[in-house]
């Protein structure tokens, strides 16, 4: 008998934790009716890719020497490299260069490993086509430089969440002549040079002949 | 007890003071009253349509339908103009017959389940004596169309799917059905308006949803079942079934299982507020505000104020319901469907039978405040 | 004639046409699934006769019985079963149909003549109309009290019988239950392949 009455209290006690949950949710829901919408309005709104975006990879023919690095740390051997051996000059020449972007995952390793720096991210993504094939871009098309979001007149770039000012959450309604939270990367750069070199001069003052030393070298 | 307007006896008055005979102009009353259920029926749909794409969107922070129209309030009508030209494809090896008689036999009975809907007094199309279990039989008829349109479509999605509508429908009906008749049972009668005159009599602390919490909850769970809302849209669950009975549809026949699953909510909508929270009454009494004003009840003027009151008051309040239910579809996870047999058989069943022993009780033990 | 009676003229002559043509379609289709869906119209059509006899309650519950549930249950057994294989035939099947085909005839001229000699008392009793749902009930609890609960009783059993049939035990052998339940299927994961649970 207990052990029956103790199952309905339980049945009923977890029936109105279900209720309580529910009445939860349905406030949380609730909660974010009040909220602005974050829509971007696509084609006539763009948001501004952040700096590092890896997009479209652009090439440039002329500082390629064909070495073939970009291929080998490729994920999936993508770019194709097509040169032959010049016999005079003992030297590789050129004569197309492509990547397939149906296939490439963006992984960027092609142009951290270029050694002449012929290769490069782009803040392009709309690579939308009709045939998958002509998304098999040559050296041509992969010399092409996109068109940037701010300079269209035709788009209206709005800035990405990280980029507004504190508080700030729609990008429709940025304030004028406020800066994004935290430092850009050229300040934080140069507050650790200054930071070097006020070591250096603390250095300096306590111990002079060591730093001669280091200057010397 | 007839007080309020009779648009019915003076219209028929009107015509017959042409010369014409009584039964002559009867017959000309009857189509009106459908046409305007038809009209109030398919405008309520597309405000509730627009209505849950914006809500839909404010509770995702998007902005929803906003070019066709102000705040895209033509949305719903761009979409039925298009579903109005878009091909009718029948499947090659579907059950021609079948195929379409099943979208016509689920929306027939919920159009016909409005004729008990009461906005007021004497706005309804019709009195019946066996007022909500009219309802209650007539939404037993869509599972049928639900197993044809799922079976003639040939497909094993549309087939699992109609199968689950039918199974869910069937285990549902019976709380439901049960919740009404401890509702029933306190007002005397199966008629929506005898109902709804009962919980007015002293503003809105005679609600029945004072009276039956429970009841409201189990209802408001049901018809959200019935209606294939999203805790239990499980028959059109677009993960597993595609679009369940509909995947092979298109077209007009698409539009009338859209149109059907709307009406159907609006309807338990009404129906929730026509059972649990007073109908077309004002929170406050209407006869002591006009004895506020100094006005007898019997003023024209304040019988279409009060006539006019009833029918926003209707609507406001099955809005209301529209939005939780909005509300929910984006809060709960679909349940799987042992779970929703489950909870059907297993929780709301025992439960809207205690409810229905409790109200019985408390009837005899109270009869002034639980129906005599 | 007036407009009224007119229309309930029509109204009984479509149903009438509406159930005597969908039974004999119900029984002479050869589609089963066909049938299943017709006998619903005529079940339909039955509720539509008794609304014409002003008796809407009885009209309600035979759609929420026979439309809502019965036939949705035969037509949920139809679905799950139809697996479209020929049908073998059936030996002798002219002579059966001829054999069933002279006892519907036989029935079907006892009854009219049944409906021929009786003395009908038309116009008959006038109906009670929204009353009818009260006086339902009272004779349910009073007069009609006993055929109604071994009604109940029947259905109960029913129930009862049909769980029992569709839970009949598989008869496996414990040798082979035991065996399972010490095996252990993922050698590195040490999962038996059957828990204390899954046989009980």
């Amino acid at each position: 008998m207990l052990g029956f009455l103790e199952k309905v209290t339980d049945y009923t006690k977890e029936a109105f934790d279900a209720a309580k949950y529910l009445i939860e949710g349905l406030s949380v829901t609730f909660d974010h009716m009040r909220r602005r919408p974050v829509t971007v309005q696509y084609p006539y709104e763009k948001l501004i890719p952040s700096e590092r975006y890896r997009g479209r990879i652009h090439y440039e023919f002329d500082k390629c020497i064909a070495c073939e690095v970009c291929v080998r740390v490729c994920p999936i051997n993508l770019p194709v490299v097509d040169w032959v051996m010049n016999k005079e000059t003992k030297k590789k020449e050129l004569r197309n260069y492509s990547i397939d972007f149906g296939a490439c995952i963006f992984c960027g390793n092609c142009v951290e490993y270029c050694p002449t720096n012929c290769l490069s991210m782009t803040e392009e993504y709309e690579l939308a086509a009709f045939d998958r094939h002509s998304l098999n871009y040559d050296n041509v098309a992969l010399g092409r430089l996109p068109t940037s979001v701010t300079s269209d007149p035709s788009v209206r770039p709005l800035k990405e969440l990280a980029y507004l000012p504190k508080g700030v959450m729609d990008p429709h309604e940025l304030p004028a002549n406020k800066k994004r939270a935290g430092k850009l990367p050229s300040q934080i750069i140069k507050e650790i040079q200054k930071e070097n070199t006020q070591d250096e001069l603390n250095n300096n003052s306590e111990d002079i002949f060591p730093n001669k030393i280091n200057s010397n070298n | 007890m007839n007080s309020g307007i009779d648009l019915e006896m003076s219209f028929t008055q009107g015509v017959q003071n042409l010369g014409l005979s009584h039964e002559l102009a009867h017959l000309l009353w009857i189509p009106l009253p459908m046409l305007l259920v038809l009209v109030s029926a398919v405008i309520g749909v597309l405000v509730t349509v627009w209505l849950e794409r914006k809500i839909s969107a404010a509770a995702q922070q998007r902005i929803g339908p906003e070019y066709a129209g102000a705040l895209g309030i033509l949305q719903p009508m761009a979409d039925g103009l298009k579903l109005l030209v878009k091909e009718d494809i029948i499947p090659a090896r579907a059950d021609n017959v079948l195929f379409t008689v099943g979208p016509i036999l689920v929306l027939v009975p919920v159009i016909l389940s409005w004729l008990i809907v009461p906005f007021g007094q004497n706005l309804l199309i019709s009195n019946v004596g066996i007022g909500i279990f009219l309802w209650i039989a007539l939404s037993s008829i869509q599972p049928i169309g639900l197993l044809m349109s799922g079976y003639s479509s040939n497909n094993k999605y549309s087939l699992l799917g109609g199968l689950r509508a039918a199974a869910q429908s069937i285990s549902y009906e019976i709380p439901l059905a049960l919740a009404v008749l401890a509702i029933v049972m306190m007002s005397n009668s199966l008629s929506t308006v005898d109902i709804v005159e009962q919980q007015n009599t002293a503003g809105f602390l005679s609600w029945n949803i004072w009276r039956q919490p429970v009841g409201f909850i189990i209802f408001w769970i049901c018809a959200l079942a019935e209606c294939e809302r999203l805790p239990f849209d499980l028959p059109e669950a677009e993960e597993e079934l595609v679009a369940g009975y509909q995947t092979e549809y298109a077209g007009m026949k698409f539009a009338l299982f859209y149109l059907a699953g709307y009406i159907n909510l609006v309807l338990s909508a009404l129906l929730v507020s026509v059972l649990y929270l007073g109908g077309w009454g004002f929170p406050i009494s209407i006869d002591w505000f006009s004895s506020l004003i100094g006005l007898s009840i019997d003023n024209p003027l304040v019988q279409i104020f009060a006539a006019s009151l009833g029918i926003v008051m209707t609507i406001l309040k099955a809005y209301l319901l529209v939005f939780l239910a909005i509300l929910l579809r984006w809060t709960t996870p679909r349940v799987r469907i042992d779970q929703l047999l489950d909870l059907g058989w297993k929780f709301l069943l025992p439960i809207s039978l205690v409810n229905l022993l409790v109200t019985a009780s408390l009837k005899l033990a109270f009869p002034m405040t639980f129906g005599g | 004639m007036n407009i009224a009676y007119s229309t309930e003229l029509i109204c009984f002559l479509i149903l009438s046409a509406v159930i005597v043509s969908g039974s004999l379609a119900v029984v002479l289709l050869e589609n089963i699934v066909y049938s299943a869906f017709l006998l619903g119209g005529v079940f339909m059509a039955v509720a539509g006769l008794y609304l014409l006899l002003n008796a809407s309650f009885v009209a309600a519950a035979q759609i929420l019985v026979y439309v809502g549930a019965v036939n949705v249950l035969i037509l949920f057994a139809i679905m799950l079963v139809n697996n479209r294989e020929k049908l073998k035939p059936i030996e002798g099947l002219k002579t059966r149909k001829l054999i069933s085909g002279g006892v519907c005839t036989g029935l079907l001229i006892l009854l009219l003549r049944v409906s021929i000699i009786t003395k009908w008392n038309i116009p008959g009793p006038t109906s009670i109309g929204e009353e009818a749902t009260e006086r339902i009930g009272e004779h349910l609890f009073t007069d009609y009290l006993l055929p109604f609960e071994v009604a109940s009783i029947l259905l109960l059993m029913a129930m009862i019988g049909a769980i029992v049939l569709a839970r009949r035990e598989v008869s496996i052998p414990t040798d082979y239950i035991n065996d399972l339940k010490t095996k252990k299927s993922l050698d590195d994961k040490k999962i038996p392949l059957l828990s204390g649970n899954s046989l009980k």
